[in-house]
């Protein structure tokens, strides 16, 4: 088969718009480095393809407001490192997962910090995808041809959320312990099946042993799993379909991406990280006693981002709750989705979409306003003993 | 488009049947390991949902005469429960009232709105939700807030001198 042999040596044919196929001359150059590059790049065309997307021309107007997803993108790295860190010294057990919490924070060196990490890390996650998805809204980039990298984007924020309400629970303390309560009684709501659901979520019927491992199991296997596949498709459209540039076109040439767009960039991971890297250093993560089923002096609380969900709930009027649990959420989502088919507009400017601008408005407004009353309406934690006495009998079985 | 030295080689004549039938065959057969493989993955992981429901069991909670009438109090007690692969000791409450008619009532202090632990205010004679705010009564009845029903009433009952109530 000399015809093989031949073909490796061929330069890539031209298409027929005379592109080469990769798009990318390298510039030369001299010595073993640059041989070795070359031997790579005719196997693999990786520098060619990295060369490619750090020319991508960017609209002029392209700024700032342009660095939030890439600051997301290295948030979630630092995320994966953490957390694989951590796992190396937890253990999912009722009986161990708060002594491993306990003894990350306490005793290993360097622990503290690796767990603030993680946890004020969620928080950062929580607060850069909510701007990203602002900036994406404003700037109407959901709109033809981007519909599927929304689509994608809104899946990868639920996949967050998800991080966020499994990731919880593993401290195994009181506040993580009620929260998982609570959180997996709105899965009862839901009619029919909702009783079902909820045990399957819990693994049981109460939150227990069983609840622990499978959030753990989803924490750690499935979700980075999905989170990579998602984020993979979300920046291979990104980049298949150009950043969308500022709603009124703007005079001026396209800058390269790099090194202007990319300097941006790094400018905000630098103050990101290096604000997260504070908050690590400052603030030991907190870690309350350990769950029990039984704790009488202990309010629940979700984390913050869950607390618009949770003064919702105070809002429902009785026998509604599934309205707060299942239906005005599930709305939100459907609106989510939804989007770039129910805003009709071609334009991407805000005076030609007015409806969907307001009513994003006003459901920003009411979601920060439950978010602020949850945060302002902060109880005491421990509330003290009502005065009755608590005895205790030990039952047969 | 790129050579990949098969154009030498004179295609098979072809069928549109077979192809059809080729791919039908195709799509059945990864079909078929996929829900084969799938299904006891899900009947696995599903299955601690399935698990029935033992009919609760009895536990003395507190000597009869240590309940005051008119008194409502919350008293912990200790079980050993499987919980998947352990057995381990988990402690619970429960609410016992004494009537002024002499009979008692047992309460399960979960808030049947989401599962918060309700707390009982002696001053105001009040059980309070700190989840979302649910008010009810010594008799256990909804007062206000958010829960669509009163507090889970428990079957209770009086012997030996103990008072036993049944876990749901
Ligand atoms: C992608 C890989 C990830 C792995 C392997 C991982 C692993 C872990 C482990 C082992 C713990 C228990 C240790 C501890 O509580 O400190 C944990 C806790 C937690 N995780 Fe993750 N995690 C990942 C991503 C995420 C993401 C993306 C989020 C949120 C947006 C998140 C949110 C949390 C939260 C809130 C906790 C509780 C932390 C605390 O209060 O200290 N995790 N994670
Ligand atoms: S859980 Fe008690 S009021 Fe919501």
């Amino acid at each position: 088969m000399a015809h093989l042999i031949e073909k490796t040596t061929e330069k890539p044919t031209p298409r027929s718009d005379g592109k080469p196929e990769r798009g990318v001359e390298l510039p030369h150059r001299a010595g073993w480095v640059g041989a070795v590059r070359d031997w790579i790049e005719e196997r693999t065309g990786l520098f060619g393809f990295i060369k490619h997307h750090l020319d991508e021309p960017m609209p002029p107007g392209v700024g700032w407001w342009q660095t939030l997803g890439n600051l997301l993108l290295t948030l979630l790295i630092f995320q994966f490192i953490t957390g694989f860190a951590l796992a190396m010294f937890y253990a999912p057990t009722p009986d161990h997962a708060h002594e491993s919490v306990k003894h990350i924070t306490e005793n290993v060196p360097l622990g503290a910090f690796i767990r603030g990490l993680h946890h004020w890390g969620s928080s950062f996650i929580m607060l850069v995808v909510v701007l990203h998805i602002l900036r994406v809204f404003f700037w109407g980039a959901y709109k033809k041809p981007r519909e599927l990298t929304w689509l994608v984007g809104v899946a990868i924020f639920q996949v967050i959320l998800a991080f966020a309400f499994t990731g919880y629970l593993l401290i195994w303390d009181q506040k993580a312990y009620w929260a998982t309560v609570v959180g997996t009684r709105f899965a009862s709501t839901v009619p029919v099946i909702g009783e079902w659901l909820m045990h399957f979520l819990r693994g049981g019927k109460e939150v227990g042993a069983l609840t622990l491992t499978r959030f753990y199991a989803i924490h750690i296997m499935l979700l980075p799993v999905a989170l990579v596949l998602l984020t993979a498709a979300h920046l291979y459209l990104v980049r298949r379909l150009h950043i969308a540039g500022p709603v009124v076109p703007q005079k001026g040439a396209p800058q390269p991406f790099y090194p202007y767009q990319l300097f941006r960039d790094a400018v905000v991971v630098l103050v990101g990280m290096g604000l997260l890297m504070t908050c690590a250093l400052l603030f030991k993560p907190p870690l309350y006693p350990v769950a029990d089923p039984s704790g009488t002096a202990f309010t629940p609380r979700p984390e913050w981002y869950f607390l618009g969900l949770y003064e919702l709930l105070k809002l429902m009027p009785p026998k509604l709750e599934v309205l707060g649990t299942v239906v005005i959420p599930g709305l939100v989502a459907i609106g989510m989705i939804l989007l770039p088919w129910l805003d009709r507009s071609p334009s991407r400017h805000p005076a030609y979409r007015k409806w969907v601008i307001d009513v994003g408005l006003i459901v920003i407004f009411l979601i920060g306003t439950l978010t602020l009353k949850g945060i302002l309406s902060e109880p005491p934690e421990v509330i003290p003993q009502s005065t009755s006495v608590s005895s205790s009998t030990t039952g047969s079985r | 488009m790129r050579s990949n030295g098969l154009e030498y080689q004179q295609q098979q004549p072809d069928s549109p049947i077979r192809r059809r039938v080729l791919s039908w065959l195709v799509g059945l057969i990864n079909l078929g390991v996929i829900v084969g493989f799938i299904a006891p993955v899900l009947g696995f992981i599903s299955s601690p949902a399935r698990r029935r429901r033992e009919p609760g069991e009895w536990v003395p909670v507190l000597n009869a005469h240590e309940l005051k009438p008119g008194e409502t109090r919350a008293v912990t007690y200790s079980l050993m429960v499987k919980d998947g692969y352990t057995t381990a000791e988990h402690r619970y409450s429960v609410y016992l009232y004494h009537r002024s008619d002499g009979t008692i009532l047992a309460f399960d202090p979960s808030c049947p709105h989401l599962g918060c632990r309700v707390e009982f205010k002696e001053r105001k004679q009040r059980y309070v939700c700190p989840c979302h705010g649910g008010v009810f009564d010594t008799e256990g009845n909804l007062v206000s807030g958010p829960p669509p029903t009163g507090l889970t009433k428990l079957p209770v009952r009086v012997d030996g001198g103990k008072i036993w109530i049944q876990r749901v």
